[in-house]
């Protein structure tokens, strides 16, 4: 009776074990490979609220046809001008990856300084937030002043509006390492290069990754007001709903914030791409069961 | 020769006011010998530890190793420190965990005559062999916190501190571990300082057991700990044992009361 009892429980114990097995392959399984991508569970749910927004959307313009265009319309508008859409998706595109890229590189920089020498921090940081404060649509005309009408004064505006949420994450990155490696490292007598190098930096890479995710859209806004102020040779999206606007053409305005929709989509997607990538020992990396 | 301290005195300043860590503490452990300290929390134990490695500094008094300031001997690797928490880097295998102490510090690796481990073997002497390429989020506790004791073994330092290493884990792993630390202990008989708030803790491991008392943290007592080496699993069942149990647990009382009185 006793030997039975026994028996079923170690039978239960196996049962749980291999359970849990599988599903530790099952969650392996899914963080590689593209196929996570064809569960529904995974598409299916913003499909739907995209489909209900367009849905919204559509029921709203067919009654107020001088106010918004129609989906039809707007999609059409796409389809019959690709190559336009396309031209000055480039341009903005070139603008916000570069002006972003060097506002990131900038703000990382700095906040290595900052967080090896308090003094440049405590020097620093309120030019930082002064900086952030500004609004960078009173400033951008001065730019354009300043560096003409290329595309100068656009890189200073994307770098510009990206520079502060990225600074600020880089710092609380680069100091967010475990205390108590860091007395490790200490006790081996580790220069404080050696501890930024081996410690901090990729102590700090899951906040850069967050970063990221909010500053590449955001170098999509830095573009599009820096072409809204300075047009240029009207090129890029922005300038492109400046012109259309300065017409009354909404459809041609409509088309090109969806352009500009797929386009901060498409620069996040970049982010978690690479950062499921590099990042594969940290939680936020990991892909949840569809 | 071992660790020398002398008279170290330690004062905090906090918002309550000035606290007095560590009073005139003066305490040896002589060549591959192994010495517990034990008190109440708020008795300076850590804050002692973290002085003989050099990550605090002393206001008063004398710390040597081998002859060496902390300073020094930091420097030069001579000193092993085990945290709390394992403190392993996430983004690193296991294996590349325990070479960190090869990575950084590379000047004093110059000094002729010194010996260094193979990681591998240290890590299969460990009981580690299988998870040499796991990443720590995938092993236990106790096996974390035996990699972290791998990477200060790995640079064969002169003295090992511990800073109670085995107190995030549960009481049967616990016990598990201090055997398995013993076994490796004995094995090279290296010199020890081990901060625990655990009495079974530190009288099975120790040759000498370290008594503090809070407020200003001070020496209490020291217990001279006899149980013959190799010691097993079995020494825990000991009518001697027992008795060293209760002596360092009425040290402790009076050192308690001594900050309640």
């Amino acid at each position: 009776m006793h030997e039975e009892t026994a028996t079923e429980t170690s039978a239960l114990v196996d049962a749980t074990d291999q359970s849990s097995e599988e599903h530790r392959l099952v969650e392996e399984d899914v963080s590689h490979g593209l196929h996570y991508w064809i569960h529904p569970r995974v598409w299916l749910p913003p499909l739907v609220a995209f489909g209900l927004l367009a849905l919204g959307w559509q029921l709203y313009a067919v009654h107020n046809r001088f106010i918004i265009p129609t989906v039809p319309q707007i999609l059409t508008q796409l389809v019959d001008h690709p190559g336009l859409f396309w031209r000055n998706l480039l341009v903005t595109l070139q603008e916000a990856v570069v002006g972003a890229s060097i506002g990131m590189l900038a703000a990382f920089v700095l906040a290595m300084g900052m967080c090896q020498v308090r003094l440049v921090e405590r020097a620093l940081m309120p030019l930082a937030v002064m900086i952030n404060v500004t609004p960078i649509i009173a400033i951008a005309p001065v730019l354009v002043l300043a560096f003409g009408f290329g595309m100068t004064p656009k890189y200073i505006v994307t770098a510009v509006i990206v520079f502060f949420p990225f600074l600020i994450n880089s710092l609380t990155g680069l100091k967010s390492s475990d205390p108590q490696a860091h007395d490790v490292f200490t006790t081996l007598h580790a220069s404080k290069w050696e501890i930024l190098v081996r410690l901090r930096l990729p102590s700090s890479l899951p906040f850069l990754f967050a970063a990221a995710r909010i500053c590449m859209p955001l170098s999509v806004v830095g573009a599009v007001v820096a072409e809204y102020v300075a047009p240029g040779k009207a090129s890029g999206l922005g300038s492109l709903i400046e012109t259309a606007m300065s017409l009354s053409d909404l459809k041609t305005v409509y088309a090109s914030v969806l352009v500009l929709a797929l386009l901060g989509i498409g620069l996040s997607a970049v982010v978690v791409v690479l950062q499921r990538r590099l990042l594969g020992w940290h939680q936020t990396a990991v892909l949840r069961r569809p | 020769m071992g660790l020398d301290v002398l008279g170290v005195s330690k004062t905090f300043d906090t918002r309550k006011g000035r606290v007095a860590a560590l009073r005139d503490v003066s305490l040896r452990v002589g060549r591959g010998r192994f010495v517990s300290l034990i008190g109440p929390t708020g008795c300076g134990k850590s804050t002692l530890l973290r002085i003989v490695a050099g990550l605090v500094e002393a206001d008063g008094g004398t710390v040597s190793i081998f002859g060496e300031p902390p300073e020094r001997a930091t420097a030069a690797k001579h000193v092993g420190f085990v945290p709390q928490s394992p403190a392993l880097l996430p983004w690193r295998t296991v294996l590349d965990n325990v070479r960190v102490p090869f990575q950084v510090n590379r000047k004093a690796d110059s000094v002729l005559g010194r010996r260094f481990r193979d990681p591998v073997e240290v890590l299969e002497s460990f009981g580690l062999g299988d998870v040499l390429h796991s990443r720590p989020d995938q092993l236990s506790g106790g096996m974390q916190q035996k990699v972290a004791i791998a990477r200060a073994f790995v640079f064969d330092p002169s003295i090992l501190l511990m800073d109670e290493p085995f107190s995030a884990l549960d009481e049967l792993t616990r016990e598990r571990q201090r055997h398995e630390l013993l076994d490796i202990w004995q094995s090279d008989q290296k010199t020890v300082l081990f901060v625990t708030h655990s009495v079974p803790e530190a009288v099975a491991l120790s040759d000498a057991v370290v008594v503090m008392s809070a407020q200003p943290g001070r020496v209490r007592a020291v217990i001279p700990v006899n149980l013959p080496r190799p010691r097993g699993e079995l020494v825990e069942a000991t009518d001697v044992f027992h008795d060293l149990e209760r002596r360092v647990r009425s040290e402790l009382r009076v050192a308690w009361n001594d900050n309640h009185a």
